[in-house]
């Protein structure tokens, strides 16, 4: 298969002097305008799943001017024509290609970022292979399936040099006030915030129905181990309690990954703990229900669950005050989607950037794990592992179904 | 609810679970999922439950039986677990939930199976084989690995380069240096793993040995992101971020 070529953006000018020489018409979209950079300019993007926030996602990255959408990928036939002709109508010709296999896209080398949005046990993969073939990345949240792989994710991120953003607007955007006043400085200092969400995944032994003619099924379940077709095992919406693949282990970490990545990365950035992971995971039992206390080791607590406290509620030093500190914000236009295309342009981290997102979304993880096991757990975050806990290290990953690997 | 009745709960569960299948009950089997968590420091029931569950295993199980109990057996299996799972390592269709619990269970017996397996299982289950290794990050198996990074099977090559990348030690990027390239896809994955290798150095203070690989991933022949991230790396030996 021929893929398209970029140029370098040294190289474009050379490549085009020579096209000059032949008769073509510039036209106004290519050469840009004032809200429209020329095409050289453009950061150029594909999607890879598109359905339900992939589609939010495309259209937020369709919508800029300073983007060039020109690949999508799904799985379903429907969504992936659906997402070609959105993003053709879009520009009025026919540029933007689909793709069932996202390794197709990804071996494109006139694509510079990729945009995320499959079900989460594919998310790592994605992200890893995309900084392989050197796109920068934005990612949905959460952005693991797995404890193990966050790591690697950051590694891989760092290794070539790759701008890796989270997904989660609402860290930023949903929180604000309580972020204000942890950063202001009202609240004294800050020493625990808590978290309430929630459920866990579950095992899926849904029965078997005809598989439509207009999915992949092996390439929807990837990595996972195979089972059987069922609609509620891979619809894609937003259910947690067994409409969706939300809903399933094998897929999600259900309500305490999804909303999680939401709640736990407002809390660790409203607390000022987004580049630390918890020391240790303690389980309560409690008549009210069992909850549990992340500690961290620069004092900081964060509960999950705890009886009779609401949201994000805070506590702190009250009576006293501190010093304010300057509360980190996007960078760019256009919320956490022009962040992560600022930054793509200007080489910075973005706003959630995905060390940061992999520390919220470790929480989950050992929140899920705790639950679980139904006991507290020490961890360490430069070791990736659980002391001396060779039954808790047993969770830490799970194996990916062959050809599949990290 | 006192240990005859939990025991008789165990042993209807055990008992549905020979006929379960998709679309079946899964609380049915609820009691099996709570012993293995509630006898977690009971070293002697943990064993008893992992030979309930391999016996399981012995009988004709759905498909989703097998599922489940592979799925305790990341909690419970040990060496026994080893010697029953092997049998499937070559199985286009157990392959792969054989490794779902053999690649969680710690310990000598599942990495000799595993190794072993790398003479004898072909195909997509080759690669799983190998990538298990790779997750474990086992270095016994660095020999085994490297006579099949010139497999004329570029996945095969590939698969291995990459578990060698995955265990990142300087033995592993020993072995990725003497390989030679038979295709694009085999360049790329050497060039993802000798860096995996550099960043495991650099980690545990070997920063001169990490500065050799960088330094060779820096030319022009290198892709954009290549050359990028091995300058990095190169002013990380430096001590400059």
């Amino acid at each position: 298969m021929t893929q398209p070529t970029k140029p370098s953006r040294r190289g474009f000018i050379k490549a085009t002097g020579a096209a000059l020489a032949a008769p073509y018409v510039l036209t106004s979209s290519a050469l840009g305008n004032s809200v429209r950079p020329p095409a050289s300019d453009r950061i150029v993007m594909g999607g890879i799943g598109i359905g339900n926030m992939g589609s939010g996602d495309m259209g937020a990255f369709l919508g800029r001017g300073d983007v060039q959408y020109v690949a999508v990928c799904d799985v379903r036939t429907g969504v992936r024509d659906g997402a070609k002709n959105r993003a053709n109508e879009h520009y009025q010709n026919q540029d933007c290609k689909a793709y069932n296999d996202f390794r197709e896209l990804l071996a494109r080398t006139d694509i510079d970022a990729v945009h995320v949005a499959t079900p989460d046990h594919w998310h790592a993969i994605n992200v890893i292979e995309a900084c392989r073939h050197g796109k920068d990345v934005y990612c949905q949240k959460p952005e693991t399936r797995t404890l193990h792989e966050g790591p690697l994710m950051v590694d891989a991120a760092r290794r070539y040099a790759r701008v890796v953003s989270g997904g989660s607007q609402r860290v930023l955007e949903d929180y604000r006030g309580i972020v204000d006043a942890c950063w202001g400085g009202s609240l004294g200092t800050v020493k625990s915030i808590n978290v309430n969400v929630g459920p866990l995944s579950q095992p899926c032994y849904l029965p078997a129905e005809p598989v439509p003619a207009d999915i992949d099924w092996e390439l929807w379940l990837g990595p996972a181990l195979w089972a059987p077709y069922n609609k509620a095992r891979c619809d894609g919406n937003f259910s947690t309690g067994g409409g969706s693949w939300r809903s399933y282990i094998d897929y999600s970490g259900g309500g305490m990954t999804d909303w999680g990545a939401h709640h736990f990365g407002g809390a660790t950035f409203a607390v000022d703990v987004r580049d630390q992971q918890p020391t240790e995971v303690i389980f309560n039992q409690d008549p009210e229900g069992n909850y549990l206390t992340y500690k961290y080791a620069s004092g900081m607590t964060i509960y999950h669950n705890k009886p009779k406290t609401e949201n994000l509620k805070v506590e702190g030093t009250e009576g006293q005050t501190r010093e304010p500190k300057p509360v980190p914000s996007y960078k760019g236009e256009g919320g956490i989607y022009g962040d992560f295309i600022h930054c793509v342009k200007t080489r910075e981290k973005p706003f959630r950037d995905i060390e940061y997102a992999v520390n919220t979304i470790v929480l989950s993880h050992l929140g899920i794990i705790a639950y679980q096991l139904q006991r507290s757990l020490k961890w360490d975050p430069v070791k990736q592992e659980f002391p001396g806990d060779e039954e808790a290290n047993r969770l830490r990953d799970r194996a990916r179904r062959e050809p599949w690997t990290l | 609810m006192n240990s005859i009745m939990k025991t008789q709960e165990l042993e209807q569960a055990f008992e549905a679970l020979k006929t379960f299948d998709w679309g079946g009950d899964r609380n049915v089997l609820a009691p099996i999922e709570q012993a293995v968590v509630s006898s977690a420091k009971d070293a002697a029931a943990w064993k008893d439950l992992e030979q309930k569950l391999l016996a399981a295993l012995g009988g004709n199980l759905n498909r989703a039986g097998k599922d489940f109990v592979c799925r305790q057996l990341i909690l419970v299996g040990s060496g026994a677990s080893a010697a029953v799972l092997s049998k499937w390592l070559g199985s286009a269709e157990d392959a792969q939930l054989a490794r779902f619990a053999l690649e969680r269970i710690p310990g000598s017996e599942v990495r000799q199976v595993l190794i072993d397996a790398l003479s004898s299982v072909t195909g997509d289950q080759l690669l799983g084989v190998i990538s298990s290794l790779g997750a474990r990050f086992e270095p016994e198996s660095i020999p085994a690995l490297t006579r099949l990074l010139s497999d004329a099977n570029e996945k095969v090559a590939v698969a291995a380069v990459s578990a060698l990348g995955d265990i990142r030690s300087p033995e592993a990027a020993k072995a990725l240096g003497g390989v030679k390239p038979t295709s694009d896809a085999v360049r790329a994955a050497i060039t993802d793993a000798r860096m995996s290798c550099a960043e495991g150095m650099l980690a545990a203070g070997k920063s001169a040995e990490a500065l050799m690989i960088y330094k060779s991933l820096t030319g022009d022949d290198q892709p954009k992101h290549v050359k990028l991230g091995a300058t990095r790396g190169v002013l990380a030996c430096a001590g400059k971020k």
